[in-house]
C-alpha cells in the first residue's frame, strides 16, 4: 500500500543472541514533546514492534496485539510467542482487507523478540495485506528496497551484539541523510530484557561507519591512482597501441 | 483538511506552572446574541474553547457541528474513566480515546471523517501539565506550544521564536495575546473575537483548576496587555 | 479459614498471608502463595471462595498489566483499588460472581506515600492503615487497635452535619466533646 511506502523507514536485524530494531525518526519539531513520538513500542515483556506508515492506524493495532497478549497469558498462562503474535497481527491486517466496508491498515510492521524458554532471537513481518514472515533481516517503510538489497548484500548469519547494531545503523543510514539524532534503535537482548541506544551511543557508532567509509574510499582512490599510474605505465610501454584502459586492473 | 485550515485559530502554550489556549472565534456579527454568555455556564461562549472534565479543557478548529459531537464524547469518556478508576482521566488517554474514534471513522465503511483538529491542555499527576494535538486521521502528539486553524503556519513560526522553557503562566498569557493578535485576521480584538482559557494548580488544594474567561475578563485581560480595541481606549 | 494481614508504616506497605490450601477438613498443600505483584509498586492478598480466588486475581492481574502496557505507566494504586472493586462489584450482580476478598496494598510513586485498600467479595472498599481478612483478622485487629474504641460501633467520635438552605449546601463543623 502507498501510506506504508510514505511511512519512515524502520529496519530489523537478527544476529547470533540479539535482535535489533532501527527506525528513522521525523526530526522532532522544536516545541514537540519528543516523548509522544513513538515509533517502536513494546506489545508485551518480551516483543516488540516497530512499525511504518499511518501512525493513527498503527496505534490502534498495537492496542489490538497488546490486548491479545494479555488475553494469551490469561488463557493459556504463557506468554505468547513472537510468531503467534505476528500471526494473530496479519490476521487482523487481512480481515480489514476482506470485509466489506472497512479500508485496510495503512501500516507494515517489524515483530522482535525472544520466545519464552529460548535464546534464539525472533524477527517477523507483516504487511496491510496480511502477510506475515520470519526474516533475518527486513526494512519496511521508505526505500526499503534500497535497504533490503543493502541487507541482502551485508548480511551473515549469527552477528555478534555489536555487529548486528552496526548493520543496523548502517543500513538505516542508506535513507537517513541526517544521521544519528534520526536514528532510534532498540536492541531486544534476551528474554524480556531490551535496552534501547542513547543518542550518544549511536552517534559513536555512526562516526565509526563514516570513518570506515572513509578509509574504503581513501583505499579506492589509492588503488584508482594506482591503475591509472600502471595504465600510464602500459600506455608508454606499448606507444601506439591504442585502448587498454579498463583491461588492467591490479588486484590489491 | 479544507475545513479545518479555514477556521478560527486555536493557540496553545505550555508553561511551567500550567497551560494557556485561546481561540479565534469566527461566528460574529451585530445581531448575534451573546448576552447568554455574559452570565452563567462556566465562561467561554461556547463556540470554541470547551471544558472536558476538571483537569482537561479543549479548543477546537474545524466543523463545529463535529466538534460539539466530539466534546460530547470526550465528556462521556473522561467520566467513565472517573467512575471506574476513581481518577480524573490522564490527558493523554483523553486524547487517545478521541483518536481512536477519529481513526475509526477514516476506515470503517460509509463514514466521513471529523472535520476537527483539537487542542488539549490539561493536567495529570503522571505528567503534570501538558499540550496535546489531534488531527482528523487520529493521529496526536505533544507540544509545548503550537496553534491549529488559519494562518497556523505564522503562529508556528512567531511561536517557535518567541517561545522559551520554563516559560510561566503570566508570560505565557502574554505570549498567547501577542502571537493571537499578528495572527488574527482583524485589526482589533475583543471578546467578541476571541475565547481564551488556562489550567493552573490551585495553590492550596494542589488540583488542577481550569478557568474559561467570560468575555467581561477577556476584554480586561486584552486591556492589560494594550491590545484593547481602539474605541475602547479613545473612550476612557 | 484463611487468613491475611497487612499493615502501612511511614514508606511502605508490608503484607502477609497464610500458605494454606485446604479442601474441607483436609489440608492439600502447605506453599501456596496468595500473594500477587499486580505490578512493581502493587501487591494484592486474595481469599475467599478457592478457583474463584486464583481465576480472579490472574484477571486483575492481566487488566492492569494490559493498562500499563497501553498507557505507558502503571496505574496508581488509588485507581487500581477502585477498579479491582469495581470488578467485584459488577461480578456481584452477574450470573457467577467471584467470592474473593482482597488486600491491595500499593506505593504511590506520584505522591511518594504507601496505600491500602481493604476489599470483601461484596465490593466494600475502605482505605485504611491496617487491615486483615478471615478468621485471624479477629485476633489480628484488636492487637493492631491500640484504642478498641474507634472501631466499636456504638461508640460515635464525630459526626459529619450538612445543612442544604437557600445559600445551597455547606458542612458544619460540630464539636462533640461539649
Amino acid at each position: 500500500m502507498e501510506a506504508v511506502k510514505k511511512g519512515t523507514c524502520a529496519v530489523g536485524v537478527r544476529g547470533k543472541d540479539v535482535v535489533v530494531l532501527g527506525v528513522e525518526k521525523k526530526s522532532v519539531l522544536q516545541l514537540q514533546d519528543p516523548r509522544t513520538v513513538r515509533k517502536v513500542v513494546m506489545l508485551d515483556d518480551h516483543i516488540c514492534l516497530a512499525f511504518a506508515g499511518l501512525t493513527a492506524d498503527g496505534r490502534v493495532l498495537i492496542d489490538k496485539a497488546r490486548v491479545e497478549c494479555q488475553s494469551h497469558r490469561l488463557t493459556v498462562e504463557d506468554p505468547v510467542t513472537v510468531e503467534y503474535i505476528s500471526r494473530h497481527v496479519a490476521g487482523i491486517q487481512q480481515s480489514y482487507t476482506q470485509s466489506g466496508g472497512v479500508r485496510p491498515f495503512g501500516i507494515s510492521t517489524l515483530i522482535a523478540g525472544f520466545d519464552p524458554h529460548d535464546t534464539k532471537p525472533r524477527l517477523f513481518c507483516t504487511d496491510p495485506s496480511g502477510i506475515h514472515n520470519a526474516w533475518k533481516a527486513n526494512a519496511i517503510g521508505r526505500s526499503s528496497k534500497t535497504v533490503r538489497e543493502f541487507l541482502e548484500k551485508n548480511h551473515k548469519d549469527d552477528l555478534t551484539r555489536e555487529a548486528t547494531i552496526k548493520l543496523t545503523i548502517k543500513s538505516l543510514l542508506e535513507v537517513v541523510q541526517t544521521g544519528a539524532k534520526n536514528i532510534e534503535i532498540t536492541v531486544m537482548e534476551s528474554y524480556g530484557k531490551q535496552t534501547s541506544l542513547a543518542l550518544a551511543e549511536i552517534e559513536a557508532i555512526v562516526a565509526e561507519i563514516e570513518k570506515e567509509k572513509e578509509q574504503e574510499a581513501e583505499r579506492k582512490r589509492g588503488r584508482h591512482a594506482a591503475t591509472a599510474a600502471s595504465q600510464a605505465l602500459m600506455a608508454q610501454a606499448n606507444l601506439g597501441s591504442t585502448d587498454v584502459s579498463g583491461t588492467v586492473t591490479p588486484d590489491s | 483538511m479544507e475545513a479545518i485550515s479555514h477556521a478560527g485559530t486555536v493557540l496553545g502554550v505550555l508553561a511551567a506552572d500550567g497551560v494557556v489556549l485561546a481561540a479565534e472565534k469566527k461566528v460574529t456579527g451585530k445581531l448575534l446574541d451573546l448576552s447568554v454568555t455574559k452570565e452563567g455556564g462556566y465562561g467561554g461562549s461556547g463556540e470554541k474553547i470547551y471544558l472536558l472534565t476538571n483537569n482537561v479543557v479543549v479548543g477546537v478548529a474545524g466543523l463545529t457541528a463535529d466538534a460539539n459531537s466530539l466534546v460530547n464524547y470526550a465528556r462521556t469518556a473522561a467520566q467513565r474513566h472517573l467512575f471506574t478508576f476513581n481518577e480524573d482521566i490522564p490527558v493523554e488517554q483523553l486524547a487517545q480515546r478521541l483518536c481512536d474514534l477519529k481513526q475509526g471513522y477514516t476506515q470503517y465503511g460509509g463514514l466521513r471523517p471529523f472535520g476537527v483538529s483539537l487542542l488539549y491542555a490539561g493536567w495529570d499527576p503522571y505528567y503534570q501539565f501538558q499540550l496535546y494535538l489531534s488531527d482528523p486521521s487520529g493521529n496526536y502528539s505533544g507540544w509545548k506550544a503550537t496553534c491549529i486553524g488559519a494562518n497556523n503556519g505564522t503562529a508556528q513560526s512567531l511561536l517557535k521564536q518567541e517561545y522559551k522553557e520554563d516559560i510561566k503562566v503570566e508570560d505565557a498569557i502574554a505570549l498567547v495575546m501577542k502571537v493571537m493578535s499578528k495572527t488574527m485576521d482583524s485589526t482589533t480584538l475583543g471578546s467578541e473575537k476571541l475565547e481564551f482559557a488556562t489550567l493552573t494548580l490551585d495553590a492550596e488544594t494542589k488540583k488542577p483548576r481550569a478557568k474559561i474567561y467570560r468575555p467581561t475578563e477577556v476584554d480586561a485581560l486584552l486591556l492589560k496587555h494594550g491590545l484593547a480595541k481602539k474605541e475602547d481606549a479613545e473612550m476612557k | 479459614m484463611e487468613v491475611s494481614f497487612a499493615l502501612t508504616g511511614k514508606d511502605y506497605v508490608i503484607i502477609a498471608a497464610d500458605q494454606n490450601a485446604a479442601r474441607s477438613i483436609i489440608k492439600m498443600k502447605g506453599d501456596e502463595d496468595k500473594i500477587k505483584a499486580l505490578g512493581s509498586h502493587l501487591l494484592m492478598a486474595y481469599s475467599g471462595e478457592p478457583g474463584d480466588t486464583i481465576q480472579f486475581a490472574e484477571y486483575v492481574e492481566r487488566n492492569l498489566r494490559l493498562q500499563q502496557m497501553r498507557n505507558n505507566h502503571p496505574l496508581r494504586p488509588q485507581a487500581a483499588a477502585s477498579w479491582v472493586r469495581r470488578s467485584i462489584a459488577d461480578s456481584l450482580r452477574s450470573r457467577n460472581s467471584y467470592s474473593v476478598n482482597i488486600l491491595l496494598g500499593g506505593y504511590d510513586m506520584a505522591e511518594n506515600t504507601p496505600k491500602l485498600y481493604w476489599m470483601d467479595y461484596l465490593g466494600t472498599q475502605s482505605d485504611v492503615p491496617y487491615a486483615a481478612h478471615g478468621y485471624g483478622s479477629y485476633f489480628a485487629l484488636s492487637l493492631l487497635d491500640r484504642e478498641v474504641q474507634k472501631r466499636l460501633v456504638i461508640s460515635f467520635p464525630s459526626f459529619r452535619v450538612k445543612v442544604v438552605d437557600a445559600e445551597g449546601v455547606r458542612e458544619v463543623d460540630v464539636d462533640m466533646s461539649v
